[in-house]
């Protein structure tokens, strides 16, 4: 292998992680303002919650083609770029945005008793208190972000709707075309250099800002991320980030935005007059953009999308669909569970098994498809498997991270009273350890269920340069693939909208109860 | 069980020293060779400047933390691991807030063999009443006040009929009034020999509280901590805090504290 092919390697990961900074600065600002507005305004709240629900119920794929569509209409060079970010945004965005909005939402009472004192604007307050409050939660958030917009990256740096394929330079678009022209050991390198900068990503930027973060919670806590061994290596490299992340050097900038500032002001005094403003003028641009016969061939697509449907077919994929996202969901389960409290219970293996695992599922699973798509056709194996692993790789982490953040903050007294009346093994796991657990556990049923709809799409069926790759049985993501790539937009819109329609109510009326329930018996 | 004051031990602690690791392998050293034994029969106070090892200290006792040297005597035998017959009171309650009231007292009865489920729950309710805390049986600790739920766990903590009952500051995070209401039946509670306990060891860091219920006050140096002095009241009960030998004691420890 020549040093062309690595230089080549080398931007083709730089241009995507300029893809995945600029989408995630975007998810940053936009989960601050829209977080921020929902925490502080209850009517706003209203709107804001329950359409931020909706939204990242949908599937992120099921947007793409859409908003390609949308994008390369606008302009057919840059549409396609800007449609991949937006791709990779929508698969950031929502948990940070649901970050900020929790952590202003429970500011103490009297944290906010105190800043009202200081008769700050809301300008001021997003600085001296919204920002810094909700950083933690941002912070914490990055990573497990990081490693979904990598996800999706990988699937939109090559689309192909009908006749028309885009091909965007990146790390995720060049792995494919070493892979359909059989050069391994090219695959390999580029493979590795992902995970390498995957893992540099977490300890020079990420865990630093988590730790700076640390400082900003309200309650003080006594267990902290633990130190990894490797992380003690790179040590003094995170210095950097430390010292951005401690001092945000706001007042300058904010000098300049004193103009900003007044108008802002502004704003606030007459808001109403700007709401119906803004409101007015919202209507104003779309019914010039889309002109009655825009919308009505709009509903027509959509129509015809649903009458071609049916009902019955669309349960029937989606019936096998939720039946692979629930296999995936129960092995997530058993395994996480007794790894979890081994981690939790053994910490030398704590040591050694955590960071691995960190790695591990920070790297995007979607760059392995080709890998998989091979080894399975190769064995002969159900493709059936094939689609689980995809779901898998891509869904199991959350569970395992978020079962055993809630047991490193049991109670250091609960652990003393379990020690003094000799309680351990089973009765402890089911005394302790499970009602502990259960709060998390549901979290991470919906997040897994959720990311399992999302990864449908990519693991249901894949292709590679003209092999197609799919799996025996309907799926309502084979569908939206297939309608993808034969350019059949009704049937995408369909398939997508019956997706989010019952991932929606799935969530709605059964792990919402479920939640609140658990929630009830254990606070 | 007849409680009479003997000159037994009941727990010895003998030179043992203890130190917390810090990061970068760096030690904090807590205790250094500390002697201190607890008699059948007793009310031992425990006072020290903050950070000087007192949790730590009853920690040791109930043989939650082994020190590094040294060895810990429980009735003559050296104590390793949790013994059934220590028990302890935390700061806070320390309540699994989902079990009821009555399943959080019984919790401390799930390794006696011996006993039925209906005998459990009898134990746990009659101890209940003994807190006060009849008719609370089926509440949650969530619907309790903060009084209340350390009734629970006190109840908790007798229901295994310990010999040794070790409380780390549990009046500390109640109101005023409650604290007060607390100690004195706790007080009567043991003066009237009605709990099972022979001795209690109490850590705070409220000296008139000490000087007011115990019958000995063993007072701390700051880290490495030694024992100050150990300072035996010999006032009449129920004490009163406004008489001028409260007070002379009173002063006596904070002299040794100081």
């Amino acid at each position: 292998m020549d040093l062309a092919i690595l230089v080549m390697i080398l931007s083709a990961v730089g241009y995507s992680w300029l893809r995945m900074l600029t989408a995630l600065m975007i998810s940053i600002l936009f989960s601050i303002t829209v977080g921020v507005a929902a925490a502080v305004s209850k009517s706003l709240e209203k709107i804001i919650i329950p359409i931020l629900d909706i939204l990242q119920s949908i599937p992120v794929l099921g947007f793409f083609p859409i908003a390609l569509y949308a994008f390369v209409t606008l302009h057919p060079i840059i549409g396609p770029e800007i449609a991949a970010i937006f791709l990779i945004f929508t698969s950031q965005v929502w948990n940070i945005s649901f970050g900020v909005y929790e952590a202003v939402k429970v500011i103490p009472t009297e944290t906010l008793e105190v800043v009202s004192f200081l008769r700050l604007n809301i300008f001021g307050k997003i600085r001296h208190l919204y920002i810094p409050t909700s950083f933690p939660k941002i912070a914490a958030n990055l990573p497990s972000s990081w490693a979904n917009g990598l996800y999706f990256l990988v699937a939109c740096e090559i689309i192909t709707i009908g006749e028309a394929e885009y091909r965007l330079f990146g790390i995720g678009s060049l792995t494919a075309e070493f892979m359909a022209s059989g050069m391994i050991l090219e695959s390999a390198a580029a493979l590795f250099l992902v995970l390498l900068f995957v893992v540099l990503m977490n300890l020079l930027v990420f865990v630093p800002m988590i730790r700076v973060s640390m400082k900003y919670r309200f309650e003080t806590y006594a267990t902290e991320i633990p130190h990894a061994w490797f992380e003690r290596l790179v040590k003094p490299f995170t210095l950097p980030i430390k010292i951005i992340a401690l001092r945000p050097r706001f007042s300058e900038s904010w000098k300049l935005g004193a103009g900003l500032h007044s108008f802002i002001n502004l704003l606030v005094k007459h808001r109403r007059v700007f709401q119906v403003l803004i409101a007015f003028g919202a209507v104003a641009i779309i019914a010039s953009i889309t002109s009655l016969k825009d919308l009505i061939t709009f509903t027509h697509i959509v129509y015809n999308g649903f009458s071609r449907l049916g009902i019955l077919e669309p349960l029937i994929m989606l019936g096998y669909s939720l039946s692979r996202v629930s296999i995936a969901l129960l092995i997530t389960l058993v395994w996480t569970l007794p790894t979890s409290i081994i981690l939790y219970e053994n910490k030398i293996l704590e040591k050694i098994l955590l960071p691995i695992f960190q790695a591990i599922s920070s790297f995007p699973a979607t760059l392995l498809i080709p890998f998989i798509m091979d080894f399975t056709m190769k064995s002969g194996l159900m493709k059936e498997f094939g689609a689980l692993i995809i779901v898998l790789l891509g869904t199991m982490w959350y569970m395992l991270f978020s079962l055993r953040g809630a047991l490193t903050v049991i109670p250091r007294e609960e652990e003393e009273l379990f020690k003094l009346l000799r309680i351990s093994g089973l009765k402890k796991l089911w005394y302790l350890y499970l009602p502990r657990m259960t709060p998390s556990m549901i979290t991470g049923c919906i997040v897994t269920i959720g990311g399992g709809w999302n990864t449908l799409v990519i693991a249901e069926r894949a292709l590679l340069d003209h092999i197609v790759w799919e799996v025996e049985n309907p799926g309502i993501g084979k569908t939206m693939s297939i309608a993808t790539s034969l350019g059949d937009i009704e049937l995408l819109i369909a398939t997508t909208i019956w997706m989010a329609l019952f991932i929606v109510i799935l969530n709605r009326f059964l792990w919402r109860r479920i939640y609140e329930i658990a929630i009830r018996r254990i606070v | 069980m007849t409680l009479e004051k003997t000159d037994e031990t009941l727990l010895m602690l003998k030179n043992i020293s203890f130190s917390y690791k810090m990061r970068k392998g760096d030690k904090l050293p807590i205790f250094d060779s500390l002697s201190l034994s607890i008699m059948f029969a007793e009310f031992v106070g425990i006072a020290g400047p903050s950070g000087c090892g007192k949790s730590t200290l009853l920690r040791i006792m109930a043989g939650l933390l082994k020190p590094d040297l040294g060895e810990v005597y429980f009735r003559g035998k050296p104590l390793h691991n949790p013994d059934p017959r220590i028990s302890m009171v935390f700061q806070n309650p320390t309540l699994l807030p989902w079990y009821t009231v009555l399943k959080n007292v019984m919790l401390g009865l799930i390794n006696e063999k011996g006993l039925t489920d209906k005998e459990k729950e009898e134990r746990a309710r009659t101890f209940l009443d003994m807190m006060g805390l009849i008719g609370f049986e089926n509440a949650y600790p969530a619907e309790l006040s903060g009084g209340m739920r350390q009734r629970v766990a006190i109840a908790r903590a007798l229901v295994s009929h310990p010999d040794l009952l070790l409380m780390d500051e549990p009046f500390s995070n109640l109101d005023q009034l409650t604290a007060i209401t607390l100690r004195r039946e706790l007080e009567n509670l043991w003066l009237n020999q009605i709990l099972p306990i022979s001795s209690i060891v109490l850590v705070s860091h409220d000296i008139e509280e000490l000087v007011e219920i115990c019958d000995k006050v063993t007072v701390l140096t700051t880290r490495p901590s030694k024992i100050a002095g150990i300072i035996k009241i010999d006032l009449k009960r129920p004490r009163s805090r406004r008489s001028q030998e409260f007070y002379e004691y009173v002063d006596k420890i904070y002299t040794l504290l100081s």
